[in-house]
């Protein structure tokens, strides 16, 4: 008896030491890069959506693809019912597509939309994004509402010389909607008829980097700049804070509004709508914005996460879903009153 | 089981809690002791194959972001300066790229229908259509991606031996102020990529491969890897990504799987671990001998130390069972714990002191047997029988007939009670009775030359007494006390309860003893010498053999006055 019962002790210490695996019943939501400020405002909308709803655990790949490898192989070996991602590099899902198939886990894709043949591979597989063509559409309708008609352009010409010099700040090098945004929005330019000078500035999506590079361009370009578009909101504002540094935006009044009339600018045209960009549209600084409408997002992708959990059935949802995996959020123009 | 916990021996009680704690307790710490460090080097495999894994996908993803930064660099150039007549501007962008970066055979622009608009090279250009190659095809059918293709020889251009990855992607170019799109072609040495994975250290047998998303192998440091058959191929196209322990060839190895950026590249590493897991062998070996050599020494010691303590105990056992059968002659010598030394020591003293009292016993049973004889002397004493008889007959002879009917009764009563059918305790009203008729006999023999009185106390009549205690003392003050020359001489006989004792009292009022005689007497009376006061001595030992210490024999005498002589009994024993 007594050696039953230090037999049975040992088993437990032993169970553990050794340690169980408990069940995982938290959705994760792997991020590329919290820096940026579009993303952790995605973020925070998702997890606002989700409180009550769903669990979600929050995972930040800083946007290394190798990090977020490992954060995949360590969340899969939890087994969750579905996984959120945003991938880093939009190759690699192949990658994490295969896997998921080997143990089927479903995943929904947000933000950079992986490849449509990766796509195709499962039919467990969805994208929640918005049409990144239509975002630099609507900055190209900015635009001619701005600068008038091809043939009298208005005052923003500031040199009369019938051509816009534009400085385009391009997100990262090969990102789908990078590529997209800035060929699109030259073409509807040129084939609206203007004549434009492109300057194209590749930034990586990130605000400093942005940043050096005005500054950079500034103090090596004798031109002037008629108009600066940009792939996202964060890169504008980098632009912006340095076009301030050169005095290419100027306050005369010191009211700390820019004044259209009165005062030194350049307009400048972003995408994503995120909170900063919202406050130096109120003052004037940026132009404009394209908002990726993020709430609305996070509300499908939530309704999305809790339908697939529970089972139930997808074509009954609030939204349209095309060939059972894309879902198109639209983007807003949002500039000044 | 519970048969063989019940009532156990000291040796067994010392050894099974001991070997049992010791056993489970050993297995305990050497089982966790093994458990966390199975998985602390296992965690520790893991981590350092994963660690080299990283290092090696971060020197891959740098160099590729390099290359592509190259190519960005020369997308730009392109469409900012455009195609003029002899291309000189681009050309020499191209060359330059080239030139500085020596991984990089060569950069080529080709229009959209596969023509060479400017080349980094001066060698002759393929005369077969290139917008069949799959480099072009890939570039045309999808803008937004890099394409990085199997390593081949090069053949962009018509006499190339190198061994060459194409990166192409599409750009954009000015002719004449019209805007066209191309391809952008640059070839870069496969011995580059060779190179970036050289000098890894994954252990002996230890390798790494790179695949494509159609599991096709690009390259293997691995001598045994080629594209038709390749074992770790297929093992890290099974794993898709993460890592995992394998074995490859009867080798342990950790392979890793990693996406390389930018690509539809994977690169696995294989690292060898059989030395952690021979390291994990060998540290069991030793815990298990360790263990093992612990549990058989303390087997040792215990067995050793339990003998040690129970050994003495044992022979003590012995000892106490040779003397239930009755040898008391044998003296015990342990050496041992000092507790068993002690116990041996007491027990020898026991043994000693119950040879001392069954000595004692022996001796008191031959006093005990020698009194009883003179007080059998005493029931039935000729010379008393002589001396009434003669004074029966002289009664007789003087016609005094109511004398002898008077003391025959007397005599009869006498003897009567003296001999009680044996009893040797008797009421004390019978012992009165006898010394009553003892004393009338004796009153008519010497012609009541004395008288006599009894002062009995009510409240013990009934008590009882060692028969023929009184007689000898009341002889005694006849023969000894009293004077019946000169006057009548007097007796008083009491007999009362005084606290718990009972006691006795026989006054005389003769002429009394000196203190050095009654000194005398006490000598003669309680200390064994031969002596003449037989009747004294007689009366005492009975009383000491009946009664014990509590028992008491006095005598005091005023000269001339009285002499008492008295005895005492403890109550109790007298009911």
């Amino acid at each position: 008896m007594k050696k039953y019962l230090l037999l049975s002790q040992l088993l437990i210490v032993i169970f553990f030491i050794t340690g169980c695996e408990d069940s995982y019943d938290k959705v994760p939501l792997i991020l590329y890069n919290e820096i940026d400020p579009y993303i952790l405002e995605f973020e925070e909308h998702i997890l606002t959506e989700a409180n009550g709803k769903v669990d979600i655990e929050v995972f930040d790949s800083k946007n290394s693809q190798l990090i977020q490898n490992e954060i995949f192989d360590d969340v899969l070996s939890k087994n969750p019912k579905l996984m959120i991602i945003n991938p880093v590099d939009r190759l690699s899902s192949y990658t994490i597509i295969e896997k998921a198939k080997q143990e089927n886990i479903p995943i929904i894709f947000i933000n950079r939309e992986p490849l449509e043949a990766d796509l195709d591979l499962w039919d467990q597989l969805y994208y929640l994004g918005a049409p990144a063509e239509n975002s630099a559409v609507i900055q190209s309708e900015m635009i001619k509402d701005l600068f008038g008609s091809p043939n009298d352009l208005s005052e923003l010409d500031k040199n009369e010389d019938g051509i816009i010099q534009l400085v385009l700040f391009k997100g990262e090098q090969g990102h789908q909607d990078a590529e997209i945004r800035s060929e699109v929005v030259i073409r509807e330019l040129e084939d609206y008829g203007y004549s434009i000078h492109t300057q194209i500035l590749i930034c990586d999506w990130e605000r400093p980097i942005a940043y050096d590079k005005m500054n950079e361009l500034l103090a090596s370009l004798e031109i002037d700049i008629e108009l600066v578009i940009s792939n996202n909101d964060a890169m504008a504002i980098g632009a912006i804070d340095a076009m301030i540094d050169n005095d290419l935006f100027v306050d005369l009044d010191e009211d700390g509004i820019i004044n259209r009339e009165s005062d030194i600018w350049i307009p400048v045209i972003g995408i994503d709508g995120i909170e900063e960009a919202l406050e130096y549209i109120e003052t004037g600084y940026l132009f404009g914005t394209v908002i990726n409408d993020s709430q609305r997002m996070s509300e499908i992708l939530i309704e999305l996460t809790h339908a697939i959990i529970n089972g139930d059935d997808l074509t009954e949802l609030s939204f349209d879903m095309i060939d059972g995996k894309y879902i198109w959020v639209d983007y807003h123009r949002f500039e000044r009153d | 089981m519970f048969k063989f916990f019940k009532n156990p021996s000291i040796r067994k009680s010392i050894l099974i809690p001991i070997i049992s704690i010791f056993f489970f307790s050993l297995l305990l710490a050497t089982t966790t002791t093994f458990l966390s460090y199975q998985k602390t080097t296992s965690d520790f495999a893991k981590e350092s194959s994963k660690e080299i894994n990283k290092q090696i996908v971060l020197n891959f993803d740098n160099y590729i972001e390099s290359v592509i930064n190259t190519l960005n660099y020369i997308q730009q150039q392109t469409v900012v300066y455009g195609l003029d007549d002899n291309n000189d501007v681009l050309f020499d962008i191209y060359k330059q790229a080239a030139d500085v970066q020596p991984d990089i055979e060569s950069v080529v622009l080709l229009d959209i229908n596969g023509n060479v608009l400017v080349s980094s090279s001066y060698k002759a250009i393929s005369l077969e259509n290139l917008t069949y190659r799959n480099w072009f095809i890939e570039a045309t059918s999808d803008k937004s991606i890099y394409h990085f293709s199997s390593p081949h020889i090069q053949d962009v251009f018509s006499d190339s031996t190198a061994n060459v990855i194409t990166l192409t992607n599409t750009a954009d170019y000015y002719i004449d102020g019209e805007k066209l799109t191309g391809v952008i072609v640059i070839d870069i040495n496969f011995s580059s990529i060779i190179n970036l994975a050289g000098t890894t250290n994954l252990g002996d047998g230890g390798h790494l491969i790179i695949f494509d998303n159609d599991n096709s192998l690009i390259y293997s440091n691995n001598n045994s890897c080629n594209s038709y058959e390749c074992v770790t191929l297929d093992i890290a196209s099974d794993i898709i990504i993460g890592g995992k322990s394998v074995e490859v060839d009867g080798i342990a190895m950790y392979a890793n799987i990693n996406t390389l950026k930018d690509t539809r590249w994977r690169l696995a590493t294989f690292g060898n671990i059989e030395i952690i897991d021979q390291t994990r062998e060998n540290n069991l070996l030793t815990l298990v001998i360790i263990l093992l050599g612990t549990f058989v020494l303390t087997l040792l010691a215990s067995n050793y130390i339990s003998r040690r303590i129970s050994s003495p105990i044992n022979k003590l056992k012995d000892h106490m069972q040779s003397i239930e059968k009755g040898d008391f002659y044998k003296k015990i010598e342990i050496d041992g714990q000092k507790e068993v030394v002690v116990l041996a020591n007491s027990f020898n003293s026991m043994i000693e002191e119950i040879k001392t009292l069954m000595e004692k016993l022996v001796l008191e049973q031959k006093e005990k047997r020698k009194s009883e004889f003179i007080a059998l002397q005493n029931q039935i004493n000729p010379h008393f029988l002589y001396n009434t008889l003669d004074s029966i007959v002289y009664l007789s002879e003087n016609k005094m007939n109511e004398k002898v009917m008077e003391m025959v009764i007397a005599l009869s009563k006498f003897f009567r009670i003296s001999i009680s059918r044996g009893k040797n305790i008797i009421l004390l009203k019978e012992e009165i009775e006898h010394a009553r008729n003892y004393l009338l006999i004796q009153q008519i023999r010497y012609n009541n030359k004395f008288n006599y009185k009894f002062e009995i106390a009510k409240d013990v009549e009934n008590y009882k007494v060692v028969k023929l205690s009184l007689q000898p003392i009341i002889e005694n003050a006849l023969y000894h006390g009293i004077n019946t020359e000169y006057d009548e001489g007097s007796i008083i006989i009491r007999a009362f309860s005084e606290g718990e004792k009972l006691i006795f009292e026989v006054e005389d009022d003769g002429y009394g003893i000196t203190d050095e005689k009654i000194n005398e007497l006490y000598q003669n009376i309680k200390i064994e010498t031969k002596s003449n006061s037989v009747g004294l001595r007689s009366v005492y030992q009975r009383l000491k053999l009946y009664y014990g210490d509590e028992a008491d024999f006095f005598i005091e005498s005023e000269l001339d006055v009285k002499t008492i002589v008295r005895f005492e009994i403890p109550l109790e024993r007298a009911k």
